[in-house]
């Protein structure tokens, strides 16, 4: 229970989290985050779907600085994970850089990349941006499918695994660090983004982008920081991608991965990190969870045994119509219902 | 939030909790006699049609074997799931099933094949799949693929092969023209390069093109191969734009001869061309169930005791997984322990597996994994496959 909080200098008002609360709960997140693995006995796979939602969180809070603090809808995710992940694939087997280098190289290239394909923001806007994205995904996939001499063409591209010395590390459990530490400066990073004059001329331009230009922000200026700042974080997950699995591909880059993203932000919430994280850790969970529940229900009812796949596929859309339907702000807005009722429990009448 | 969505959401909360403790629960168990093959397949997804009854054969396979004795004695047992062609799930279900201690596995698409090339290297996994790709039969790449297929280039080969000799035979002089037509994607164009060079090598004139996707005609590319003149045109793309182009050709009065490979030489391409696939040849390197021999018995017995259709997937995959077991059994003939490295070890020792008639000998080494050299000719006649030559090998 929260009363009485007063703060006596702007630093501590505005602070990322400004009451002890706050910091206890984002501490408990990190020393969970930090105990996970041991938790589990280091066991390969729950710490691989840790990676999993670690990789798709940085990319949900690049997806959503876009989309949920600027407004401007974009279809082409998979695409600008697919430059990251090239870029560093390209950059490690083929011109030997350092690995931990071409993460920021590739996110800084895809960046550029993003800045170009925003440029219909100036004159479009919602659905029309949407489509103009998705031109940006299928010619993006098209290029890379196509342009032999540097990306080989069709055949998977192999990437060295990262070295340390002589430790590989790109196990489940090694590169749980690199991907978790790498989360969380990007969630510390977009929090204080929207804490500059940058963040605020972002919002001003998803409330209302006339008065924001009315008001001085150079509109079209900011549109593109965003898809650059957006595509840097983007990269960066594609670059990890790369490194994580050893092998680039473009079957894992296609429109249903931007959609994929694009549903993780809505139903984990727009406009908040922690959504952005809620959703990843949903979108990634939710196929796992039906896949078990599936099995576990084989032996229970095996006449049912043909219909379980389409059931799985059926689950997971209803499972995000019922969610847009009873609560459309997301798993965020579920979190915050649930603080609110315990900040002034229990005198909560 | 409305009560409704309050216990809509406790509901969810205990069904998830159910489902994790049943899974949690269930990999445990000491060190059980049962050997563990993981396998995902593509139920619901792009390539269902075809990987449905694929995934029967498989699945067939294993509860025959178990219903007649295992490998003396032990069983198998098969924990699959659907994947429906997405590359992220395929890694999470490998991840989860190596967990739970496959000692070998089944992988479906180009996509998942591909995607867990190194991952299979470094967990030591046996790994079989429905892709035929050439790259993946050389063990210094690709150390624990195993190709039961014949790969896509040597299928091109192999028809090209028969495109010379067929020209020959006719009373012909010189080389005939071919053309070669593929799907637009990793899949399709897997072929070409080898096949090119074949041609070339060989004083046939070749061009091959890409068959644009969602395309509802091909009219342009026929034209482009009625003006190169084309003698043989090779389709390698799967049935139902394979159906769509021979249909077209026919309507377009071209004459050269279509070959197809073995992704479009099924009964779905039958159905869907109808009456413009008669006298369409094929590569198949899986006899289909129209031209009966030995190794159809047991698979059409089995099916037809429990109620599935028998279709040429269906016989790819009662076949994948035949390969799979032999190398299981080897390793345990032999006394050894049943773990990945022992299973790709007895891989590499078949020499001239018989599958029956089914296939090509399957042989393969620890120098190449390319286990099946050959395939016949087929030819639509009567609205069904039937055989037109032996076995015609790739170099």
């Amino acid at each position: 229970m929260i009363s009485g909080t007063f703060h006596t200098s702007y630093q501590a008002d505005m602070a990322l989290r400004r009451t002890w609360l706050e910091r206890l709960r984002l501490g408990l997140f990190i020393v969970f985050i930090l105990a996970f693995p041991f938790l589990v006995g280091k066991k390969p796979y729950p710490i691989f779907l840790m990676n999993q939602i670690g990789i798709a969180t940085i990319g949900a809070i690049g997806l959503n600085i876009l989309v949920g603090y600027t407004g401007q809808i974009s279809l082409g995710q998979g695409a600008f994970m697919a430059v990251g992940a090239y870029t560093a694939g390209i950059l490690t087997a083929r011109f030997g850089v350092p690995w931990w280098l071409t993460i920021p190289i590739a996110a800084l290239f895809t960046a550029a990349v993003g800045a170009l394909f925003g440029i219909p923001s100036l004159r479009l806007k919602g659905l029309y941006l949407a489509i103009a994205t998705l031109a940006a995904q299928e010619i993006i996939i098209w290029v890379v499918t196509h342009w032999e001499a540097v990306t080989g063409g069709v055949d998977a591209l192999v990437v060295p695994p990262p070295m340390v010395g002589s430790m590989r590390m790109n196990t489940d459990f090694r590169f749980y660090w690199i991907i978790w530490a790498l989360a969380g400066l990007t969630a510390l990073l977009t929090a204080n983004l929207f804490r500059t004059r940058y963040g605020r001329a972002f919002i001003a331009i998803r409330d209302q982008d006339i008065a924001a230009e009315v008001m001085g922000v150079n509109v079209f200026a900011y549109k593109l920081l965003a898809f650059a700042v957006s595509s840097f974080f983007v990269g960066a997950t594609g670059a990890l991608i790369a490194h994580y699995r050893g092998i680039v591909t473009w079957e894992r880059f296609t429109i249903d991965v931007s959609v994929l993203y694009l549903a993780m932000i809505i139903i984990g919430g727009l406009g908040s990190i922690s959504g952005s994280l809620f959703g990843a850790a949903f979108m990634t969970l939710l196929p796992a969870f039906l896949t078990n529940l599936g099995r576990s229900l084989r032996g229970v009812f095996p006449a049912m045994d043909e219909f379980i796949p389409y059931l799985q596929q059926a689950s997971f859309g209803l499972v995000i119509i019922l969610f847009l339907i009873l609560e459309p702000e997301g798993l965020k807005k579920i979190w915050d219902d649930i603080k609110n009722y315990f900040a002034l429990w229990p005198f909560s009448y | 939030m409305s009560r409704f969505s309050k216990i809509l959401l406790a509901l969810l909360l205990i069904l998830a909790l159910g489902a994790l403790a049943a899974c949690g629960g269930g990999g445990g168990g000491e060190e059980a006699a049962p050997i563990k093959v993981g396998a995902i397949f593509d139920l619901t997804g792009p390539t269902s049609d075809v990987g449905a009854p694929y995934a029967e054969g498989i699945k067939g396979y294993v509860a025959w074997l178990n219903e007649n004795g295992g490998i003396n004695g032990r069983q198998i047992e098969l924990i699959s799931a659907d994947y429906a062609y997405k590359v992220d799930q395929a890694e999470q279900l490998y991840s989860q099933f190596v967990g739970e201690g496959v000692v070998a596995f089944q992988g479906w698409g180009t996509g998942d094949t591909e995607a867990l090339r190194s991952r299979i290297a470094a967990d030591q996994i046996p790994f079989m799949s429905a892709s035929y790709s050439a790259n993946l039969v050389d063990p210094a790449e690709a150390p624990y693929n195993f190709v039961i297929g014949t790969t896509y280039s040597d299928q091109a080969i192999i028809a090209i092969k028969w495109a010379m000799d067929d020209w020959a035979a006719a009373g012909n002089e010189g080389k005939p023209k071919v053309a070669l037509v593929h799907h637009d994607s990793p899949f399709g164009q897997s072929p070409v390069e080898d096949a090119k060079a074949f041609a070339e090598a060989n004083g046939v004139e070749f061009i091959s093109m890409a068959m644009p996707k969602g395309a509802t005609d091909y009219v342009a590319e026929l034209t482009r191969i009625q003006e190169f003149g084309a003698n043989y045109i090779i389709i390698h793309t799967v049935s139902s734009p394979a159906a769509v182009f021979v249909k077209d050709a026919r309507a377009q009065g071209v004459d050269a001869k279509i070959i197809n490979l073995n992704w479009c030489s099924d009964e779905f391409f039958i159905e869907l061309a109808g009456d413009a696939a008669e006298g369409v040849y094929g590569v198949q390197p899986f006899t289909p169930p129209s031209v009966p021999v030995d190794g159809h018995k047991t698979p059409m017995e089995w099916a037809k005791a429990n109620g599935k259709e028998v279709d040429v997937h269906f016989i790819q995959g009662w076949y994948t997984m035949d390969v799979m077991t032999a190398g299981i059994r080897k390793v345990i003939e032999e006394g050894k322990e049943v773990t990945g490295p022992n299973i790709k070890a007895a891989l590499e020792t078949l020499t001239n597996y018989e599958t029956g008639g089914v296939t090509y000998p399957i042989t393969f080494t620890p120098e190449s994994h390319r286990g099946n050299l050959g395939s016949r000719i087929y030819q639509v006649s009567g609205g069904e496959w039937t055989q037109v030559t032996d076995y015609i090998t790739a170099p």
